[in-house]
């Protein structure tokens, strides 16, 4: 038996089953709708809201093996038929406001909550994949420099980090899972780290803010969880189609991951030169306590974006696995990490000259 | 204590509740949106006592004192209709209703139960509105109104608008006045509480901008110009873009000795003098005013912070302490009917003139609106 033939024994799907994959014309989205042409998949919808930027679909949308769909996942009807026939949903779509709590909620629970009604309804679903976020993980209880994995903890209280977005990822997960125990739905939650691409010129939170005039470098030695946008495609396909995975849980993030302070150096001579500041961890956990307290003291007169579960959850030292996806579904990230950072530092300078 | 429910679980809810929640004396007994996890979000996040997705039942159930309307504007005057018919005071967020005729219909049936009624006006008691208030009261613009403009601006940009347009279901496409209907009512609520005639003429122009005509969007118009005229005496200017920048939402009055310019998004309050210096002292004296007034409202704002009273939405919580204490104590609604009728009725007549001058060419169209008369 060849090895592609093996490979594709191992999953839940086969080459004609319909697959759909949400937030299709996304960041992930595209790359995800690529991967799995590439893994010979000749029947993948791609769900998109009708006002979506399609150009990160591209050369896909020509293939005989893609059908766009356009709808609004808040809307029942169009899960319905976005739905249809689907034997293994991609949920990728996710709310794009992190300050309104009711948006991100609405446009990340109640479009889940739409898309696994319609599953139950058609009775095909091999598979629900749920994209989420390490941002979910409270990470408090872990001592400094502890491994982040699979097993913490999810925030209890998401609502007291201050982040809309980790609420209303949370409650994805908790819904997902709700389902899942409730009605049988199958399902496996992929929760990637600060997904790296080109394209993607911003830098992650986890190494610091610029909110205040000046960047504000809080990362330090941290380890800063990224993985670059082909690789996290990749995994979220393999975790979402093996066979054997359902009910699990798989972190995403790529390996030789730089430190906070390693990355900046790189981008400031890579990519843009700026200034920045450094606070150390017991300054920044300081001031988050600081701001926490104001916040609360004040009636939200200073609005609780930093406070200590974001700290925990962003700030303090930890150390990251990417071990389950390995030895469970045979991942490897096919970008290595040097190269990821290369690509991306060049598509910054690229996208400077042309602006 | 005061029982209050809100009705509509989306965004602007999150203000209500969190404001409601900071206030003495009251309690939020329920929430209610027709999608029963977005009524549960709300309750989980808030100190709420019950959840529901239906109206009747909170109202059964949970038997408020005082509703908040906060759903999408085509459901206010039902929701509303509905709370007062079944004896509970409302807070309806902006804009108040579709047009004039609910609106009348809504403070008719309020009046006739002896129940209060307020429109989330919320810019008009922002601190620095509140001052500006004062100032007028105190006589310094030497008379009634001669001119006022009102500037309200609505940063759109590209992605913003292809998320809200590109959806021809999207709620906003509903509104006799579309995306602005939405948006001006804090803007003509300024004019309409200096204006004394409840029918002034109105003459609006209004554009799809080019870069809403850059996504494909031909219908929803966010460049409006509007005149207003009152018995030959008090005109005002209204201006809404989505465009200029910077985008503010400024106010000026001018009386026949004074003028005032209120500055909102900087908390501003300025007093422009009538009277002018004698000669260059025309050049020199007026900057050092101005410095000292830039100074005085800078003492303001950081007073009203180290004070704790400076929150993003210092506004609604002064209207809603106001409508709550009217209802205590049985004294006037913050915002008198006449100023919320007012108001609708302006929007009807703007949107009444864009809308049936749309297909127009805009050079035929200028030319006809300033013929048009109300």
């Amino acid at each position: 038996m060849s090895t592609a033939a093996v490979e594709r024994d191992s999953l839940i799907a086969h080459e004609d089953d319909l697959l759909l994959v949400t937030g299709a014309s996304g960041f992930i989205g595209s790359r995800l709708v690529a991967c799995l042409l590439d893994r010979g998949f000749r029947n993948v919808r791609c769900f998109a809201r009708p006002n979506s930027e399609m150009t990160a679909l591209g050369r896909l949308r020509g293939s005989e093996s893609v059908h766009v769909v356009t709808g609004n996942l808040l809307s029942r009807n169009d899960c319905d038929v976005a739905m249809k026939g689907v034997k293994v949903i991609f949920h990728l779509a996710t709310a794009r406001d992190g300050k309104s709590y009711s948006d991100a909620f609405m446009n990340s629970v109640v479009t889940t909550r739409n898309l696994l009604d319609a599953s139950l309804e058609h009775q095909c679903l091999r598979r629900f994949v749920n994209v989420s976020s390490l941002a979910v993980y409270t990470n408090k209880a872990n001592p400094r420099g502890r491994l982040l994995d699979e097993h913490c903890p999810v925030e209890r209280r998401p609502q007291s980090r201050g982040d809309a977005y980790c609420f209303a990822k949370v409650k994805q997960d908790e819904l997902v899972i709700e389902y899942g125990g409730k009605f049988g739905i199958p399902y496996v939650i992929v929760r990637p780290g600060y997904v790296l691409g080109p394209d993607k010129a911003g830098i992650s939170s986890r190494v610091g803010i610029d909110t205040f005039g000046v960047f504000l470098h809080l990362g330090g030695s941290n380890t800063i969880p990224f993985t670059y946008v082909d690789n996290c495609a990749d995994a979220i396909a393999l975790a979402g189609l093996t066979k054997g995975t359902d009910g699990e849980v798989f972190n995403v993030v790529d390996d030789d991951l730089p430190s906070s302070r390693s990355f900046l150096c790189m981008y400031k001579r890579n990519a843009r030169k700026f200034k920045s500041v450094y606070l150390p961890h017991a300054l920044s956990y300081g001031l988050c306590y600081l701001w926490e307290k104001y916040s609360e003291w004040s009636d939200g007169q200073l609005p609780p974006t930093f406070n200590r579960p974001h700290w925990h959850a962003y700030w303090k030292k930890t150390r990251y696995s990417n071990e389950k996806l390995k030895t469970r579904v045979g991942w490897q990230p096919k970008v290595s990490m040097r190269e990821a950072l290369a690509r991306c530092f060049r598509s910054y300078c690229e996208n400077e000259a042309h602006a | 204590m005061l029982k209050i429910a809100i009705v509509g679980c989306g965004k602007i809810a999150d203000s209500h509740a969190s404001l409601i929640q900071s206030l003495k004396g009251c309690e939020i007994v329920g929430v209610c949106d027709r999608e029963p996890l977005m009524a549960r979000q709300l309750y989980e996040r808030f100190p709420v006592k019950h959840y529901f997705s239906d109206v009747s039942e909170l109202l059964s159930e949970a038997r408020p004192d005082v509703v908040h309307i906060t759903t999408p504007p085509a459901s206010h005057f039902e929701l509303a209709k509905m709370c007062l018919q079944r004896g509970c005071h409302v807070y309806v967020e902006k804009p108040f209703t579709l047009d004039a005729e609910q609106a009348h219909t809504l403070v008719a049936l309020a009046t006739e139960r002896q129940l209060k009624l307020t429109a989330g006006h919320d810019d008009q008691f922002s601190h620095v509105a509140r001052r500006m208030r004062e100032v007028v009261r105190s006589g310094y613009l030497g008379g009634p109104p001669v001119h006022m403009e009102s500037y309200f601006c609505y940063e759109l940009d590209q992605a913003y608008a292809r998320a809200l347009f590109g959806d021809r279901q999207h709620w906003v496409r509903g509104l006799p006045g579309k995306l602005l209907h939405n948006v001006i009512s804090h803007g003509i609520a300024r004019i309409a509480e200096f204006l004394t005639s409840d029918s002034p003429e109105v003459i609006a122009y209004g554009f799809v901008s080019p870069l809403l005509r850059g996504v494909g969007e031909t219908e929803i118009i966010d460049e409006l110009r509007v005149i207003l005229c009152e018995e030959g005496r008090t005109t005002a200017y209204f201006t809404f873009s989505s465009q200029m920048r910077p985008s503010m939402h400024q106010f000026r009055i001018y009386g026949s000795k004074n003028g005032l310019l209120l500055d909102q998004d900087h908390e501003i309050l300025l007093r422009l003098r009538g009277a002018s210096f004698k000669s260059y002292l025309d050049k020199f004296v007026p900057p050092v005013l101005f410095a000292r007034q830039h100074l005085a409202n800078l003492a303001a704002n950081v007073k009203a912070f180290l004070a704790m009273d400076f929150h993003a939405k210092a506004g609604m919580r002064y209207l809603i302490e106001s409508f709550y204490r009217s209802i205590t104590d049985g004294g006037p609604v913050p915002i008198p009917y006449r100023e919320i009728l007012l108001t609708a009725t302006i929007m009807d007549r703007i949107f009444a003139q864009i809308g049936s001058k749309r297909s127009e060419s805009p050079e035929t169209s200028l030319a006809n609106r300033l013929t048009v008369r109300w």
